[in-house]
């Protein structure tokens, strides 16, 4: 089984932090799949989706993505980055463009230097951009902007900007926390189905364990910056599940346990 | 509290201390002010009715005025552009936009009479020094203003344009554009209207417009005459406020 990143013995601390945001992390993502992370907040699955995105500097171990090593010290080549889609949690969409441009920004890194700046798109580049929005339902509001756009709809438009970019590996970070449970299964339908018809793999994170049971192949858990089980989506018992949300120690001088 | 108190009391016999030096090394003559009073009426009086013959000077003199102010906009937005992105944190390096500020500040602490006398020396008289002098003193504002424009849009489409591969051209054209459109716009209208303001006296120095006039009257003991081109300068403030207001609206 190819795999679409590789990591292994991988560490960061965030500028200033005593603890460590991941812990001697090793994982192996398997091309083709749809991969979930599972775990509370702070168990550091932004930071490994956005260090895997190559946004972040200053780690230390070894990390492939889509068989190219990235460097700790120095930002990914612009040309491989189309091949890496990212999905915001909090969509990070340009609010006041329409949904067109928007979708048309994720094609801004297959483009040639000079027509992303000054030109108009290509032909082919509207085409995959119209193709992205009908493929997420959204072809009614090509042309609305943004700021007009409902929480789902935003959604929508970011993974359709993800899915013009034509990448192989798509990363979301926690694409559905901000929608509610039926709004979630249609946004997660859309990403795992979108992703496998292009033969795309996807990793993405989430807080809760039935969607990620039911959309992803395996199931990697997190906690306190370090993997906790990595397990086909089919084998996730309900103790690990526990486990991995069972509460913090009490801090020192916060009597947490003593109040329940 | 004591120590405060002693900052107090420091603060205020130094204020006390700069308005006795002031009045005590300058000129104030008590006997000259109370004689002011018929003068200023004398002077108001002489200024009433304003003399309406003056028109064709009027307009001649506010297109000039109008025009000094649309040229030396212009050139403050053809040099805000570049400055503006060389003093941004979110386009350059910290060695690349801390100095580019520090000469803004610098254009920013020169008065605009200065620079247009400093014009008018360079160029000779006319409409020309008032349009450098205004380009150049606009400037220090307005890169400023679209520097922040730049840094106060929102981070996360930036990051995203990045992370699809998109150069910093690309990010600047359909990132940060879109949302420093409106706050440039308003920006750019507000520093017009400046412009145009202070465009209105730069005649004084011989750096053009309709400033020239009131300069010319007053000399020429005219007061009726200046009265009308006073008049016509303040519609002219009244005129572009009205219009600033509805552009913003329209804007934002």
């Amino acid at each position: 089984m190819s795999a679409a990143a590789q990591i292994g013995d991988l560490s960061f601390f965030h500028p200033g932090a005593s603890l460590p945001a991941l812990d001697h992390v090793s994982l192996m993502v398997p091309a083709g799949e749809s991969t979930a992370l599972l775990g509370p907040s702070g168990a550091g699955k932004t930071t490994l989706l956005a260090l895997l995105d190559g946004r972040l500097r200053g780690w230390r171990g070894r990390v492939s993505v889509l068989g190219a090593p990235l460097d700790p010290d120095h930002p990914p080549a612009r040309a491989s980055r189309p091949d890496v889609g990212f999905i915001f949690q909090e969509f990070a969409l340009v609010e006041r463009s329409s949904v067109l441009r928007n979708v048309l920004n994720g094609r801004l890194g297959r483009m040639s230097p000079l027509r992303a700046v000054v030109g108009s798109p290509a032909p082919c580049d509207l085409e995959a951009a119209r193709a992205a929005i009908a493929d997420c339902g959204i072809a009614d509001l090509a042309e609305r902007r943004v700021d007009s756009l409902s929480g789902g709809q935003r959604q929508r438009v970011a993974i359709a900007r993800c899915l013009a970019q034509e990448p192989r590996l798509i990363l979301a970070d926690e694409p559905v926390s901000n929608l509610d449970p039926a709004r979630a299964v249609e946004i997660l339908t859309l990403l795992t189905g979108a992703a496998h018809a292009r033969g795309a793999t996807v990793l993405f994170s989430s807080h809760q364990p039935d969607l990620a049971r039911r959309f992803a192949d395996r199931i990697v858990g997190m906690r306190d910056g370090r993997i906790a089980f990595d397990v086909a989506a089919g084998d996730l018992s309900d103790v690990a599940t526990a486990d991995l949300y069972r509460e913090t120690e009490a801090l020192p001088g916060i009597g947490l346990r003593a109040m329940t | 509290m004591r120590s405060r108190g002693f900052g107090g009391f420091a603060a205020g016999a130094l204020v006390a201390g700069a308005v006795l030096w002031s009045f005590a090394t300058t000129d104030v003559e008590l006997s000259r002010l109370l004689s002011a009073g018929p003068r200023i009426a004398d002077f108001v009086g002489r200024m009433v009715p304003p003399d309406p013959t003056v028109m064709n000077e009027i307009v001649k003199g506010s297109a000039e005025t109008l025009r000094i102010a649309i040229l030396g906009s212009l050139g403050a937005v053809l040099l805000s552009v570049p400055l503006g992105i060389l003093a941004s944190e979110t386009m350059v390096s910290p060695p690349i936009y801390r100095p580019v500020r520090t000469l803004l500040a610098f254009i920013r602490a020169i008065p605009l009479i200065l620079v247009a006398m400093l014009m008018v020396g360079a160029v000779g008289l006319g409409p020309l020094p008032g349009i450098i002098a205004i380009a150049f003193h606009a400037t220090g504002m307005l890169a400023k203003f679209y520097a922040e424009a730049i840094d106060g849009v929102t981070r996360a489409p930036i990051a995203a344009l990045e992370s699809a591969g998109a150069g910093p051209l690309a990010r600047l054209r359909y990132a940060i554009w879109p949302q420093m459109a409106p706050v440039v716009a308003r920006d750019t209208i507000f520093r017009f209207e400046l412009n145009l303001r202070e465009s209105l006296i730069l005649g004084i120095v011989g750096a053009g417009g309709i400033g020239f006039y009131i300069q010319t009257y007053v000399r020429s003991f005219q007061y009726d005459k200046a009265a009308s081109v006073t008049l016509a300068v303040i519609g002219l403030v009244v005129a572009i406020e009205a219009i600033n207001i509805t552009l913003q609206r329209r804007f934002c």
